[in-house]
């Protein structure tokens, strides 16, 4: 547990004790517990992350979406430094990690939350400072100058990055979001994307990116270096990058009508027996080979017991009943299925309750949703820099009910 | 062979978590006392203190008190080192304000920071500094702060802004001018994140001087884009409070356009929604719950109530409510719109909330819809800001359903959600079907009724009927797939109990119930359907429900009169074996039965009713007891046998009489049940009350419309009220020395700090006349009496003046609200401040009315908050403590004080120069006279004493004459007082050293030995001043 006070008020350990016998009382669950809780004394905000809880407490108004936004800001900053979240790294880099938040917040106000300055005022633990500071016995991760962005109109990038290389990737990632109901029809099926840039341009470039086909785009937010005029006027992204990786913008895309592979359940039921028979094909091909294709579902309470076999990939079963199908790529021969038996319960006669299929896979060199880049342009920069793009397509709450 | 596996990879995880941790701080954190700290911290080197630090904070990080180290620390302050710097600064915020003595030994290291040429340093120096919550630096944190908002480096302005709240917080007195005046300058600044700090600092320091707004709004709205993402959330809200307090509600928003039409036919638009040929054409084709819309404009604005309320019976004060209007056109509108406008595509789903909230509230409507796609964009965030958007959607598709009726596909529920996420998407779900969708969701809420969540089922079950009740359409249809439900629930649960069929099973029959009630007629079918399966339905709340059922509509229709004796029969059979609840229902049903029927049922029902009262009569459960005596004794005509009636016909005549309530209890309609009190609380959007459905402390309605009036903008401080009009009562707030002497209140006699001290003398002189006994101080409870002038200056009588504790009063007002929740618990604790109150019928004008009131402080350096009430209007004010009522006199000859004095030596030491002049005239006339030249210092030092007298509740020890060859010369002259602390009786010495000529103004070198530093430092202020 790590305890940083910020406002004068002080806080009390002991609601983190309190906290605890709320989750205990709620089933023992913290990821299934109200994000919002109302205290005797405090009100609290609380975001489950990879098995770390950070949680935020308040005594007066605030706007709750700012205290969550903030602690995901602190995840992802946490995560981005320590290259993971989990309690070991944390113990580890506890001095680091006091520092950053000290630096993050002021008085229970949000100060720097932008990763690029963060980097240049408090050093990321890296292999070559720690065998530095074992070296010498040195070591000091606190940048000694404030860096000079804090000043300037555009807060998120550094003002002189030097680099030897010349070059912007842009990335486009599509999590598929797709509902299939227990009829086998597609209820739901809508993209959400992320154009991911990784910039490493001198100097104080500026970028244009424009897109082919902008009309698909249901639905977008931007990167606050994002200027709103262009894209009002002409539909064209024009930005300052930040230095290093950054999530450009997101976007949404609605209303599709198919999806790269089709997962077919059958449940049977009777005499306390339940046939299960899972397919799983490619309805659609993108083109490109999808990979890490899984199926998962959670096998209902009332199954006693379960063998479930597949003709391809491997079926694991966990202790809370979970039953994880991987298949991996679909061979070219065959067409994977899971097939088996389920036993109930003693007393039930069939399944009343059914499982939700969870599916998940990946298409690398695919925009799902048909996005395509237009061009990239880039200006202020002393030579023309290599370019690269790429795009990747996986699953995200993609599910089809049996 | 797994086991092996897993032995190597927990081995092999081990060991690379070894090879990653060197070189990090691991070895601290697991063992941070292997080495003494102490040693290290007074180490020359740097890096053995830094390690030395990390070690504190890693005890610290496990919680431990490691507070012993503090002077130690403290030393370091001072260091070069950045690193170590940073450490000391995160050790000192956190134990400053246990360890105020030694934390004020730092301060001097603080502003030799505030000038280091490294923007950082003074940063870090002015956080920390005003981090540290000392009383007595306060005054040199705002100069700190004075400073650094005028500093070149924006990110130091910005820590300026920062350190403004903090300070507030510490010490927040008389006039808040100076907090007013640096917020608005760092307002003003050209860096836009220095103004979203300075939006920040407004917000806690004063949210409601939207005057400092009014010359800078519509560069605030420019800026608004730059602004980093966390002040654009407030400082949207800002903006917001101020339109509405400038220029009123926009007349095409929906909160008013929808508001004022509750009297048009179109109240009660959305039951009974037909497609779009509403009753209404103003509406462009949509129709919106109004009674809710009218509920959230009321909860959104503060005071709206009234005037909504009046122009809701009449049109005649139309113009009057024209004054709190405005139109969409009006430019500030138009430029706050469009500024907010592209923050909807911002990154921050906060951002996005708080955009949509101002569009919420000022966008005309045609130009709502564009808030809906971007709110539903960041619902597909992580799970914990899904549930707070969702909580706020609730709301917004509660007001105008028809916004979301096309995107239900969004509100689907997924295998991923939370349960509360389910839970309300399913509720919204329900509020925004259409015609046109019902079926879809239908189709969807099949699957869910599959889900192994069955707490989710059953509110699917409810959603359901929800539907069924707003679209007559699908209601035979649902009916359908409710029963399909109920029976099926109904045979499962006959075969094995498992953990939340129940709930889905009873839901089911309530959904039922529900649909059956809005049109009982046609259902009747149902109903014997339902009471066919009887005996299968196992659960007793569900049993218990269906006999309701059954004997709320046993006269309906064909089929169900001839079916009811019957089931009675059934129930008759198994009455014995049913739980409570169900025996309940049976003895009422049977009786509703009996006292609808006609004819030559009756007798059979009567006989059936008896047996049930018999059976019911000898029950184990006192209830069931209870209900059959209740039920025979208010039906006792019906019970009767015919044979027995005849015989007693006076008898009969009694009957009938109970005859007539009897009927009524039980066949009484059924109002319908008050809607959830949940739903009837609304808050403003992206507040954290909508979230827990009560007002949070610091919650805030939006201002009054148009209470910013133009003359308060010119005159740049709130300070000036018309006689007339009394209601801006915000102004009363500021000090007493601000009052008006024409505004009619009555509080210009008390909170003005020299008033006070003039009415001192009064106040002892009148409570020893009284009560000799009791001082002009009741020692041990810091109580105090003052005496209160209460004058009418205006020209009118002034009625039912009271004088209450601000402080209680309002935790009273937000009970109300808030249910009486935690802070009236933190309350409670203490003893209210003022004892006593007595309300003054009335007050003619002129007159004038002497109170007496009992007080207690909470703390030297607090003001307390009164709150006069006439006329029925609030006037809220403060009274100011005076730091010398803290001490009650310690008497104690020489030496002891000496002793004393030295055992308050260093940094419970402290000493303030001042110059004193009042002696130049009172000497004046007897300066001719040398011959008693002895007498002039007599003379000086009687001023001198009675001056600290009168200050400060303390005694004199002893006057140092000196022994001087020169007359005019008073150098040496020493007074001594002492006294101690009321709080904790620590002895307080104060001794006045006199250098200088009569002639001259002297020198007085005034000291104070005390142990409690920060009183002791205000102490020496405050007598220092009335010295000078």
């Amino acid at each position: 547990m790590l305890e940083k006070q910020m406002a004068g008020h002080r806080v009390d350990r002991s609601i983190c004790a309190w906290f605890w016998d709320y989750v205990l009382s709620q089933g023992g669950d913290p990821s299934m517990i109200l994000p919002v809780i109302a205290s005797p004394t405090h009100y609290l905000f609380q975001l489950f992350r990879d098995g770390i809880i950070f949680l935020a407490c308040t005594q007066v108004e605030m706007p709750p979406l700012m205290g969550i936004e903030f602690l995901c800001r602190v995840a992802d900053v946490l995560t981005d430094y320590l290259g993971g979240l989990n309690e070991d790294v944390i113990k580890d880099n506890f001095v680091i990690v006091y520092e950053i938040l000290d630096e993050m917040m002021d008085n229970g106000i949000p100060l720097t939350t932008e990763p690029n300055i963060l980097r240049e005022m408090i050093t990321p633990p890296n292999i070559v400072s720690k065998m530095l500071s074992i070296v010498t016995g040195k070591n000091s991760n606190v940048s000694a100058n404030l860096p000079d962005a804090t000043a300037s109109c555009i807060p998120w990038r550094k003002t002189n990055p030097k680099h030897s290389s010349n070059e912007v990737y842009v990335n486009l990632v599509e999590e598929m979001d797709a509902v299939f109901n227990r009829d086998g029809i597609l209820v739901k099926c809508e993209i959400y994307g992320e154009v991911q840039v990784n910039s490493h341009l001198p100097g104080l470039p500026d970028l244009t990116l424009s897109f082919s086909n902008p009309s698909i785009l249901y639905d977008i937010r931007f990167h606050p270096c994002v200027r709103f005029r262009p894209w009002e006027s002409d539909q064209i992204l024009s930005f300052v990058p930040p230095d290093g990786e950054f999530r450009l913008m997101s976007y949404r895309v609605k209303k599709l009508k198919n999806t790269p592979i089709y997962v077919k359940p059958q449940l049977t039921s009777d005499a306390g027996n339940c046939r299960v028979n899972v397919l799983v094909g490619i309805r659609n091909d993108p083109g490109k080979a999808i990979d890490s294709i899984t199926v998962q579902f959670q096998l209902p309470l009332c199954v006693a017991s379960a063998n479930l076999t597949p003709n391809h990939g491997t079926v694991n079963i966990l202790a809370d009943k979970t039953c994880c199908w991987s298949i991996g790529q679909i061979p070219k021969d065959k067409s994977p299925s899971l097939s088996g038996n389920l036993v109930l319960e003693v007393g039930l006669d069939k399944l009343h309750v059914f499982p939700v299929f969870r599916v998940g896979f990946r298409i690398m060199g695919v925009a799902f949703s048909g996005l395509q880049i237009h061009k990239l342009d880039v200006k202020n920069t002393p030579s023309e820099p290599y370019k690269g793009f790429r795009a990747l397509t996986r699953s995200g709450e993609y599910e089809v009910r049996a | 062979m797994f086991h092996q596996f897993s032995a190597t990879a927990e081995s092999l995880s081990k060991a690379s978590s070894l090879v990653l941790r060197i070189g990090t701080d691991a070895h601290l954190y697991d063992d941070p006392d292997d080495v003494s700290i102490g040693p290290l911290l007074e180490s020359r080197f740097d890096s053995e203190k830094v390690d030395a630090l990390k070690r504190l904070l890693a005890l610290l990080a496990q919680g431990s008190d490691v507070s012993q180290f503090f002077p130690q620390v403290v030393k370091n302050v001072a260091s070069q080192s950045l690193e170590l710097k940073k450490l000391v600064y995160l050790y000192l915020l956190h134990y400053a304000e246990k360890r105020q003595n030694e934390a004020l030994l730092s301060i001097n290291c603080f502003q030799k920071d505030l000038s280091d040429t490294n923007p950082l340093v003074r940063a870090w120096a002015l956080r920390t500094m005003a981090g540290i919550r000392l009383h007595a630096v306060a005054p040199l944190v705002l100069r700190a702060i004075t400073k650094c908002a005028r500093d070149p480096s924006a990110y130091v302005r910005k820590c300026a802004a920062y350190a403004l709240p903090k300070l507030y917080d510490l010490h927040h007195d008389e006039d808040n001018s100076s907090f007013e005046e640096l917020v608005d300058i760092l307002l003003n600044d050209h860096s836009p994140g220095v103004v979203g700090a300075a939006a920040a600092a407004f917000k806690s320091v004063c949210p409601s001087s939207l005057f400092l707004i009014a010359k800078s709004f519509r560069r605030l709205c420019e800026i608004l884009p730059d602004v980093e993402e966390w002040g654009q959330i407030v400082l949207i809200e800002i903006l917001l409070r101020y339109i509405i307090a400038r220029h009123g509600i926009v007349k095409e928003s929906i909160m008013f356009s929808l508001s004022t039409m509750s009297t048009t036919p179109v109240a009660d638009g959305f039951p009974t929604f037909s497609g779009t040929s509403g009753s209404c054409q103003t509406l462009v084709g949509t129709t919106c719950d109004v009674n809710m819309i009218t509920l959230m404009c009321k909860s959104y604005i503060d005071g709206q109530i009234e005037c909504f309320a009046q122009t809701g019976c009449s049109n005649s004060s139309d113009d009057k409510l024209d004054l709190s209007l405005t139109s969409s056109t009006n430019d500030d509108v138009v430029m706050l719109l469009r500024c907010t406008s592209p923050l909807l595509w911002s990154h921050n789903s906060a951002v996005v909330l708080a955009a949509a909230g101002v569009h919420w509230i000022m966008a005309p409507r045609e130009n709502i819809e564009r808030i809906i796609k971007p709110l539903l964009f960041i619902l597909r965030s992580c799970q914990a800001s899904k549930y707070v958007i969702l909580c706020n959607l609730l709301v917004f598709a509660k007001a105008v359903p028809p916004f979301f009726s096309q995107y239900y596909e969004d509100f689907f529920v997924c295998s991923y959600d939370t349960y509360q996420i389910r839970a309300l998407k399913l509720e919204i779900l329900s509020i925004i079907a259409t015609e046109s969708s019902i079926p879809i969701i239908l189709q969807e809420f099949q699957d869910y009724v599959k889900d192994p969540d069955r707490r989710f089922v059953a509110d699917t079950v409810a959603a359901i009927g929800l539907c069924a009740q707003r679209l007559p359409m699908v209601a035979s249809a649902c009916l359908e797939g409710l029963l399909a439900i109920t029976f099926y629930e109904s045979s499962l649960s006959s075969s094995s109990q498992i953990d939340g069929e129940a709930g889905v099973l009873v839901q089911a029959i309530m959904s039922i119930k529900a649909i059956i009630k809005q049109n009982p007629d046609s259902y009747d079918r149902v109903i014997v359907q339902l009471a066919c399966n009887l005996d299968r339905i196992k659960i007793p709340a569900a049993r218990a429900l269906v006999i309701w059922i059954i004997g709320e509509y046993s006269v309906i229709g064909q089929i169900i009169p001839k079916v009811v004796p019957s089931i009675l029969n059934y129930l008759a059979w198994s009455f014995t074996s049913e739980e409570p609840d169900t025996k309940l229902q049976i003895l009422n049903t049977a009786a509703k039965v009996l006292l609808c029927a006609q004819g030559a049922d009756s007798l059979a029902f009567r006989k059936i009713l008896s047996y049930f009262i018999e059976l019911a009569k000898y029950d184990i459960n006192y209830d069931v007891r209870d209900r059959a005596h209740f039920i025979f004794k208010f039906m006792p005509h019906s019970l009767m046998t015919s044979s027995e009636k005849d015989n007693n016909s006076d008898i009969s005549q009694n009957g009938r009489m109970h005859h007539e309530p009897g009927g009524k209890i039980l066949n009484g309609k059924m109002h319908s049940s008050i809607s959830s009190t949940k739903s009837s609380r609304i808050y403003l959007p992206g507040s954290l009350s909508q979230i827990v459905l009560h007002a949070a402390s610091g919650y805030e309605p939006l201002p009054k419309p148009c209470s910013l009036l133009n003359t308060d903008l010119t005159a740049g401080v709130v300070n000036e009220t018309n006689d007339s009009d009394i209601s801006s009562g915000s102004s009363i707030e500021e000090s007493g020395s601000v009052y008006d002497s024409d505004h009619s209140s009555i509080s210009s006699d008390d909170g003005n700090e020299s008033s006070w001290l003039d009415e001192e003398p009064g106040v002892s002189s009148i409570q020893t006349s009284q009560q000799a006994s009791s001082g002009r101080i009741s020692i041990n409870n810091l109580n105090l009496l003052v005496e209160i002038f209460f004058e009418n200056c205006s020209s009118e009588p002034i009625k039912n003046i009271a004088l209450k504790d601000g402080e209680s009063s309002s935790s009273v007002e937000s009970s109300d609200q808030v249910l009486g929740e935690s802070e009236s618990l933190l309350r409670t604790a203490n003893v209210p401040p003022v004892l006593s109150t007595e309300e003054i019928a009335s007050l003619d004008p002129g007159q004038r009315v002497k109170k007496l009131i009992e007080i207690r402080f909470p703390h030297h350096l607090l003001p307390l908050k009164l709150v006069v009430t006439c006329n029925g209007k609030k006037f809220s004010t403060k009274l100011w403590p005076d730091i010398g009522y803290f001490l009650k006199p310690l008497s104690m000859n020489t030496s002891a004080f000496i002793d004393h004095e030295r055992q308050l030596p260093g940094m419970f030491e402290y000493s303030k120069r001042c110059t004193f002049k009042d002696h130049i005239e009172k000497i004046a006339p007897v300066k001719d006279d040398s011959s008693i030249h002895s007498d002039k210092i007599i003379l000086l030092s009687q001023i001198l004493t009675s001056k600290v007298l009168s200050n400060c509740n303390v005694s004199l020890v002893c006057a140092d004459i000196p022994v001087s060859f020169n007359i005019d010369d008073a150098s040496g002259l020493c007074l001594r007082f002492s006294g101690e602390l009321l709080s904790n009786s620590k002895p307080c010495l104060i001794s006045i050293l006199v250098e200088g000529k009569f002639s001259e103004p002297f020198v007085l070198t005034v000291k104070i030995n005390c142990e409690e530093t920060v009183f002791g430092l205000n102490l020496l202020n405050r007598v220092a001043a009335f010295l000078q």
